[in-house]
């Protein structure tokens, strides 16, 4: 039997040991991520710094169980997603895990054109088959939206549309948010008041990561890991 | 916020390419639908007629019975003849209630045909459902220049005549053949079979018409226990010179010349409804490559497979039965209209109207069942490989999908 990598911290929102993730395209192989070790501790507010192609997103994705790693191990939730680079959480654990544990904000937003502000907002309940009007509402009113709730993404300015995206992912109550360059989209103005939510859900004991290539974002959290080319250079 | 809200928004993003495939799959639904209801309507409307004859057998000249078959139900000039003594022959075989002859034969004329059929009182006895409108009455049977014309006959004799009013009992009606002319003594109220196309005349009147004096074209048997009608049919073939036919013969005979043109029918819809599938297969498929990213961010907030295939699944579904709705009220609504439409570009079924008051296409919840049901199955059919499709994205491909 092969022993854990890492020594097993419940506390911990998320942790990796030696975790490496290859990509192959064809006969070529890609290494994203190499020996990443590194833990969250609940309630730390992390900055995940590196230029474009580092491999922030791929440790976005890793921590928040879209993809799995190729090598060492992972641990998220209090639930081994992979040891000694096998997978030990199917695909429909990963699925329940992410639902029930991972809110994700992404650079582009991603609002379903079809849909409200509050009914994307609830979206994620769908598929827990449960249904929190109220708690959307308050979600969007507290990230300062509470005029907006039915209006669709394209009747709205791109800090809004992402302080929506950020209610969704708050709506499941997660234990770690995710945000992969969140405020790349949007101008400076916004950016700051965007970071200053961050920073007010912080400070209610939500555990964050923030991927992004913004060194001045970055001066201003607390943690900072710095990524290049795979590897974890600085701030593990 | 439900699947199938969801599905519904889904399905209103695009709502040209929506409500084309949407149109496809109403027009299959109707024709499907009108055809499987004009097909059971004609189904019960022959059934009907046969019934609506009283007549548990027919006793006709030797030949094709399918030949005697088709001149019973459109009328036609008979090859040959029955003497009129074989109808005492037939009247002391015991179990019929009444042998009523008859003989029916046409003159063509180039833009119509005028069917003349002979009778006597026993014929009025078989059809006892017939009755004639205000102030008619039926001629005796020694009567020898009366006239009581079929409702169809009546008005196609107008529009000959030129005449605007419609003919009333004591007008006279010039029958070249007989070189005098016919008293009008009444008209019958419409039956809604080819009865309503004939001129009935005194039996004698006919032979003379016809010059075939003792001569009669049919007898039409009732039986007094129709569960006889095989013994007594074998009975009656033995008679000289006469072809006897059942009326479960003629049923299955009739049923039997349906088959081919039904199938040929059913065949162009079923392309139609394969077309309308693939249509909506195509429909579903492009907006699920359209929309890679969105169910990316899905499976990022935590859809699992299940999720993406059943939201597919269900918008196809949605599609289908909606289409399938909007086509089964257009065709129930204006089943009338596609009955004459199927009719008249159609001369395959053409022969199937007996009547200009018979109506084919009948309303069946069975068929509004099974044509929703078929269509849903065709949803569930053309929503699998979209569904398939969708639900196997990876969610970190999908979301780097431009």
């Amino acid at each position: 039997m092969t022993e854990p990598a890492f020594d097993v911290q419940l506390s911990l929102v998320a942790e990796a040991a030696g975790m490496g993730k290859i990509y192959r395209r064809g006969a070529e192989e890609i290494h994203a991520l190499r020996e990443i070790s590194v833990a969250f501790a609940p309630g730390e507010f992390t900055c995940v710094l590196g230029p474009s192609g580092a491999g922030k997103t791929t440790l976005l994705n890793l921590l928040g169980v879209m993809d799995v790693p190729t090598s060492g191990a992972l641990r998220v939730a209090g639930t081994t997603i992979a040891d000694a680079g096998r997978v030990r959480l199917a695909e429909g654990g990963r699925d329940r895990l992410r639902r029930e544990n991972i809110g994700f904000i992404f650079t582009e937003f991603f609002l379903l054109p079809t849909l409200t502000a509050v009914e994307n907002v609830q979206l994620p309940l769908l598929w827990a088959e449960k249904d929190d009007h109220s708690y959307a509402v308050e979600l969007l009113e507290r990230v300062g939206l509470g005029h907006r709730l039915t209006h669709r993404p394209t009747e709205m300015s791109g800090g809004e549309m992402q302080r929506v995206a950020i209610a969704r992912a708050l709506i499941n109550r997660p234990r770690l948010l995710l945000a992969d360059e969140p405020t790349g989209n949007v101008d400076t103005k916004t950016r700051d008041g965007i970071f200053d939510l961050f920073r007010e859900l912080n400070a209610d004991g939500l555990t964050i990561v923030l991927a992004t290539h913004d060194g001045e974002l970055a001066a201003r959290i607390d943690r900072v890991i710095h990524l290049r080319e795979g590897r974890i250079v600085e701030g593990a | 916020m439900s699947f199938w809200r969801l599905a519904l928004r889904n399905l209103t993003q695009r709502k040209v390419r929506t409500g084309l495939t949407v149109l496809s799959i109403a027009v299959a639904v109707a024709v499907l639908y009108t055809l499987l209801s004009f097909n059971k309507g004609y189904s019960a409307s022959l059934e009907q007629q046969l019934q609506q004859m009283g007549v548990h057998i027919l006793v006709v000249p030797p030949g094709c019975p399918f030949e005697a078959a088709s001149l019973l139900l459109k009328g036609g000039k008979p090859p040959t003849y029955l003497k009129e003594s074989v109808v005492r022959e037939i009247a002391a075989t015991p179990g019929i209630q009444i042998a009523a002859p008859g003989f029916m034969s046409a003159i063509m004329h180039d833009d119509r045909t005028d069917i003349y059929y002979g009778m006597d009182q026993r014929t009025i006895t078989l059809k006892n459902w017939w009755t004639l409108k205000a102030g008619g009455k039926w001629f005796t049977d020694d009567q020898t220049d009366g006239v009581v014309l079929g409702s169809d006959a009546a008005v196609t004799e107008l529009v000959i005549n030129e005449q605007t009013d419609p003919f009333a009992p004591g007008e006279e009606l010039w029958v070249p053949e007989l070189n005098r002319p016919l008293k009008i003594l009444g008209i019958l109220e419409p039956t809604g079979t080819q009865d309503d196309g004939f001129f009935y005349v005194p039996m004698t009147v006919a032979q003379q018409i016809f010059q075939q004096p003792g001569k009669v074209t049919t007898v039409a048997i009732r039986l007094e226990d129709p569960a006889q009608a095989g013994v007594i049919g074998t009975q009656l073939e033995k008679l000289e010179g006469v072809e006897v036919i059942t009326m479960s013969e003629l049923l299955g005979t009739q049923q039997r010349m349906m088959e081919s043109a039904k199938l040929l029918v059913f065949a162009i819809v079923f392309i139609a409804i394969a077309i309308s599938a693939i249509g909506v297969l195509n429909t579903v498929l492009m907006s699920v490559f359209e929309r890679t990213r969105e169910i990316g961010v899905m499976r990022a907030t935590g859809a699992g497979k299940q999720h993406i295939f059943s939201l597919i699944w269900l918008e196809t579904l949605l599609m289908t039965a909606i289409g399938g709705v909007i086509g089964l009220g257009v065709a129930i609504v204006g089943s009338g209209l596609m009955e004459r439409a199927v009719v008249a570009g159609l001369a395959s079924v053409k022969f199937m109207t007996m009547s200009e008051h018979s109506q084919l296409a009948t309303f069946d919840p069975r068929i509004v069942v099974m044509t929703l049901l078929f269509v849903l199955g065709i949803g569930l059919v053309a929503g699998v490989y979209p569904a398939i499709r969708a639900s196997r994205q990876e969610p970190i491909e999908a979301l780097r999908t431009e």
